[in-house]
């Protein structure tokens, strides 16, 4: 089966220092992977190469059709102004900008195609509010919706569960197994527990990508990653497909 | 009445009006995108180095606007193409370009043999003494700038909301920003005239922060809000000055932060009676 998405050796950093070294990493179809590894492991560089915002210094970034598929890129919430005067439904009408091209105006496609992502992650009611009104899990939601509306090839979020409560991230995790069963999900976190049931695939990563595929991950396979011994916490029921664990250290 | 019969009977206070009106429109929707966007020391610092030009086109004997125009451009790019990834460098270099660009400017003013113009003008502004081709240039700004906006305004408010998701859109965030600062600079130049260098940056933020305060919903009628906001202060502010003899720059300033105080203060008693709701 031809990956959706292949990185061949890359390379990348922002002075000097490479921050990721030799990355190999395959997207295919199907996949729901999440991204782990340590803070300032390079976990963010990777996305942001993924989604074409970084040239790698040497390697390849290579999608199947040639170029960027439509992608759903779900930020983290340090990233914009949360106060910023905009109502739900026009802060996810920003998600069709790259349906068409950001010159054109909003049609009434646009508009239906709006709705519908509203009504089906149960926003709908929420519609007029302005942002700075929602809270963290309507928020988050919010900006699934904003990412789903351009009806995207592939999804990646950066961060979901940091910025909401325990109750969200189960209510968010079982979400996104929903979406994963049309197109492939990318999640770039710290905290895959919250995740682990649904979860296909993982990618750690520190400086180098250590451990991709779809096997438990070993005690020793994390220690090399984090460089720490790491404690392992068994989970993921009903189907155990990994460990969980904590973040080495304080860091 | 006939105080204000004779405010209207002059050509000179009306074209004030005029220019006052006109910078409120560009002040209030080029001060939202520089108030969201946290650009507010670029157009300080490009304010500032502007001054250079200014000085060295005086010393030269020609047409200072356009040695302003040139130097505040030149700033404008710079600072946008320095933005990337270091954001302490810019910090500093903004502070370079103010100093620097004062001091350039004051040397060259005082090297001028002759009448030395008037500094504080410069620095403080008079729109009393606007001149009918700083008004034309002002309307044809604010034209481009209305035009633009309508233009590029999705673009232009995806790119001040999130930077990152409209560049995974295709939205040419790098060029808009540079655009947008150059539109900044061009403005600031014409500003100056009006309430001066050390003054405009009250254009730029008050009426934005006050329309910031007022409309939480949409975007659009934030800049509506600051374009109103910063009419009433200019027009506030001659009216003032008119009227109590005072100079027309710190007037305008000082209307825009007592209506910033007086609308703050009614948010707040009102959040205080309503509790939070």
């Amino acid at each position: 089966m031809v990956p959706l998405l292949q990185l061949q050796d890359v390379t990348f950093g922002y002075d000097r220092e490479p921050v990721l070294r030799d990355v190999n990493l395959q997207i295919h179809d199907c996949d729901f992977l999440a991204i782990i590894g340590p803070n300032g492991g390079g976990k963010t560089t990777l996305l942001r190469l993924i989604l074409g915002l970084e040239t790698p210094w040497s390697g390849r970034v290579h999608w199947a059709g040639g170029g960027l598929p439509r992608i759903g890129y779900v930020p983290q919430f340090s990233t914009f102004d949360r106060n910023f005067p905009l109502r739900l439904r026009e802060t996810v009408m920003m998600g069709r900008i790259g349906h068409r091209g950001w010159l054109r105006r909003r049609t009434r496609a646009d508009g239906e195609a709006v709705d519908r992502v509203l009504t089906d992650l149960g926003l709908a009611a929420f519609a007029e509010q302005p942002i700075a009104d929602l809270s963290g899990g309507q928020l988050q939601r919010a900006l699934i919706a904003r990412a789903m509306v351009c009806e995207p090839e592939i999804l990646f979020l950066d961060e979901p569960t940091a910025s909401v409560d325990a109750e969200t991230r189960g209510t968010l995790a079982n979400l996104l197994a929903e979406l994963n069963r049309q197109i492939p999900v990318v999640v770039v976190t710290h905290d895959v527990t919250a995740m682990a049931v649904h979860v296909k695939q993982i990618a750690c990563v520190n400086r180098r990508l250590f451990y991709h595929g779809s096997g438990q991950l070993s005690h020793s396979q994390l220690e090399e990653a984090y460089g720490c011994p790491v404690e392992l916490i068994a989970h993921g029921v009903p189907h155990r497909l990994l460990h969980a664990h904590d973040e080495c250290g304080n860091e | 009445m006939s105080e204000l019969a004779l405010f209207f009977s002059y050509e000179f206070t009306l074209l004030a009006l005029v220019a006052g009106l006109l910078a409120s429109v560009l002040g209030g929707v080029l001060g939202t995108f520089v108030v969201v966007k946290r650009l507010v020391f670029i157009a300080g610092g490009i304010s500032h180095a502007a001054f250079a030009g200014l000085g060295f086109f005086y010393w030269l004997g020609h047409d200072p606007l356009i040695g302003a125009v040139l130097v505040a451009v030149a700033a404008a790019l710079f600072l946008g193409l320095f933005s990337e990834g270091q954001a302490r460098s810019q910090d500093a270099m903004i502070g370079v370009l103010w100093a620097g660009g004062m001091a350039v400017g004051v040397l060259f003013i005082h090297m001028t043999p002759g009448y030395a113009p008037n500094l504080m003008t410069y620095l403080f502004g008079d729109i009393l003494t606007v001149a009918p081709r700083d008004v034309v240039l002002l309307a044809i700004l604010t034209a481009i700038t209305l035009v633009l906006l309508a233009v590029l305004h999705r673009g232009l408010v995806a790119v001040a909301f999130d930077e990152t998701f409209a560049r995974v859109q295709g939205v040419p965030v790098r060029v808009l920003t540079l655009l947008l600062l150059v539109l900044v600079a061009l403005a600031v130049i014409l500003l100056i005239q009006v309430v001066g260098i050390v003054l405009l940056l009250a254009l730029f933020t008050l009426p934005p922060m006050i329309g910031l305060m007022l409309v939480s919903r949409s975007f659009g009628l934030v800049l509506l809000a600051a374009v109103l906001v910063g009419m009433l202060m200019t027009a506030g502010g001659i009216a003032a000055s008119w009227t109590m003899d005072l100079p027309t720059g710190p007037a305008i300033v000082l209307t825009g932060i007592v209506i910033g105080v007086g609308v703050w203060g009614v948010k707040a008693l009102r959040f205080r009676f309503r509790g939070n709701s």
